[in-house]
């Protein structure tokens, strides 16, 4: 599903994010991006849905070069790849409902589609009854919960989470990962940074250790260190 | 992927009522120098059509009875042909008259109803070789009282003035409508580029969950274009309510006989809206095509 043969980026001058870095990811697989601040996680991330150019190797999604995709197929590429951040990245002025429909609306989905999809996705992950809720008026995890509905919706073939429980507290988190670990049930690949030593050592998934931009460590079911 | 009208409607509207002031300055501006580019078109026509029969260095006009004889007319023309001071005659007949008359009083039908080819002078229009004023009084007044000559009208400095002056006047009104034209612009540039700020957290998402660069840039591009419109609307508008005033307020003909009444008929006046309007759409287009190319990193 994913595939990075001897991949390499480097920001101004000679700071390497990401150094040589080859590793491949089976579609289904649950995957920890685990690392210190800087060690190339988002790098890593934001390469594999084209945010980010590689300096030089190759990165295969769903058996594509994406290095050599034109611009304009960008856009299609994305609607396979789900994305979920630390800081939610709700629009404000919209309804919990209307965050995850625009998703839908923007990638030309039918209004149908669209007011049958929206409900469901949010039964899915916990909000059934607060679709008309402002981002505002939720809680942090709640929050996360619509912003993983919202990149969860278009059933995508990968989702990319980075950090997404880095905001938010303990227990909280631990509802965030049973319902990443349905969404992987249902053979959606996920590929999520972490610093939450607590997540990694209970889920027991295969982790991959960054440090300075190099991979350190590719473990199946693995612990944070 | 087919773009839905009613999101690009509904977005379009959004952004045009976010920032109404700043919208509005363009639509003003993008009005007000397509009104100046269009009041000196009309300017530009209208004396033209006024002096009609002055162009070309026509200086003066013998004008014959309608019911002059063919050889009556035969007789003034071979004069002329011959004279070695006029360089170029050209006869209008009845009919040409009549065409003329037509063309100038498209806007009053009436005026041409009450007219009939047969009442109006036939004229020679004459362009002699040396163009001082006393050189050319003399030489048209050797054709005063010809047989058949009802009259023999020149050009003054009035008319030269009057055409210099256009000319003039038309091409300040020019560059000065251009530079405004280009404020519109860059007005327009500026407001797109705005909404676009306003909106750049919904633009981050929509570029994350895979919207296409066209479905982002669309609703941005026609709300340059509507500003573009409307100001062409606009102008097309108040010169339409400005043209009766701006007719009366040139000299009529009784005043001046000199010069044809000062009009400028309808299809002319089509043509001028027709060309205002593209002006402002292509404003419009370009301002906030420039402003997503540039501006909206997708």
């Amino acid at each position: 599903m994913i595939k990075l043969e001897n991949v390499t980026k480097t920001y101004k001058g000679d700071v390497h994010a990401l150094y040589d870095a080859s590793v491949e990811i089976a579609k289904g697989e649950f995957v920890f991006l685990v690392g210190a601040s800087g060690s190339g996680k988002s790098t890593f991330i934001r390469l594999l849905n084209k945010e980010e150019e590689p300096t030089s190797g190759r990165i295969f999604v769903a058996g594509k070069n994406i290095a050599e995709l034109s611009p304009w197929k960008v856009p299609f590429l994305r609607r396979n790849i789900g994305c979920v951040f630390q800081d939610f990245k709700l629009l404000s002025n919209k309804t919990v409902a209307e965050n995850v429909g625009f998703a839908l609306e923007v990638i030309g989905r039918p209004r149908n589609v669209i007011q049958t999809q929206v409900p469901a996705i949010l039964d899915l992950v916990g909000l059934g009854n607060k679709g008309d809720r402002f981002p505002n008026e939720l809680s942090g995890g709640e929050q996360q919960r619509v912003s993983i509905a919202r990149a969860f919706v278009n059933r995508p073939l990968i989702l990319l989470a980075d950090e997404p429980t880095g905001n938010l507290d303990p227990a909280t988190s631990v509802g965030i990962m049973r319902l990443l670990d349905r969404i992987n049930k249902t053979g959606t690949t996920v590929v999520m940074a972490t610093h939450d030593r607590g997540i990694v050592d209970t889920m027991r998934r295969r982790v991959i250790e960054l440090d300075r931009g190099r991979i350190v460590r590719d473990q199946a079911r693995g612990v944070y260190e | 992927m087919a773009i839905r009208l009613d999101y690009v409607v509904r977005e379009t509207g959004t952004n045009l009522f976010r920032n109404f002031t700043i919208t509005l300055a363009s639509i003003l501006t993008v009005a007000v120098s397509l009104f100046l580019v269009g009041a000196s078109l009309m300017l530009r026509q209208g004396v033209e059509n006024a002096t009609a029969r002055w162009q070309g260095g026509i200086e003066f006009v013998v004008f014959l009875n309608p019911d002059a004889s063919p050889a009556q007319i035969e007789s003034v023309g071979t004069d002329l042909r011959e004279s070695p001071e006029v360089e170029k005659v050209t006869f209008i007949d009845q009919q040409g008259a009549y065409e003329e008359f037509k063309q100038l009083f498209a806007d009053s039908p009436e005026m041409v109803e009450s007219v009939t080819p047969e009442i109006l002078p036939p004229s020679y229009r004459v362009v002699p070789v040396n163009k001082e004023i006393d050189v050319v009084q003399a030489l048209g007044q050797q054709f005063e009282g010809k047989p058949g000559v009802r009259d023999v009208v020149y050009a003054s400095e009035t008319i030269r003035l009057v055409q210099d002056l256009s000319d003039r006047l038309t091409v300040g009104i020019f560059i000065v409508a251009a530079f405004l034209l280009g404020a519109a612009g860059l007005l327009i540039l500026n407001t797109i580029r705005m909404a676009m700020y306003a909106r750049r957290r919904e633009i981050e998402v929509m570029k994350l969950v895979g919207a296409t660069n066209w479905f982002i840039r669309v609703p941005f591009m026609v709300e340059g274009l509507v500003q573009g419109v409307i100001g062409a609307l606009l102008a097309v508008l108040s010169l339409a309510a400005f043209k009766p005033f701006f007719e009366q307020w040139l000299p009529n003909p009784e005043d001046f006989p000199l010069v044809s009444g000062f009009a400028v008929g309808g299809s002319e006046l089509s043509v001028i809206y027709l060309l205002l309007f593209a002006v402002g759409c292509i404003v419009g287009a370009v301002g906030a095509g420039v402003a997503v190319t540039r501006f909206l990193d997708v």
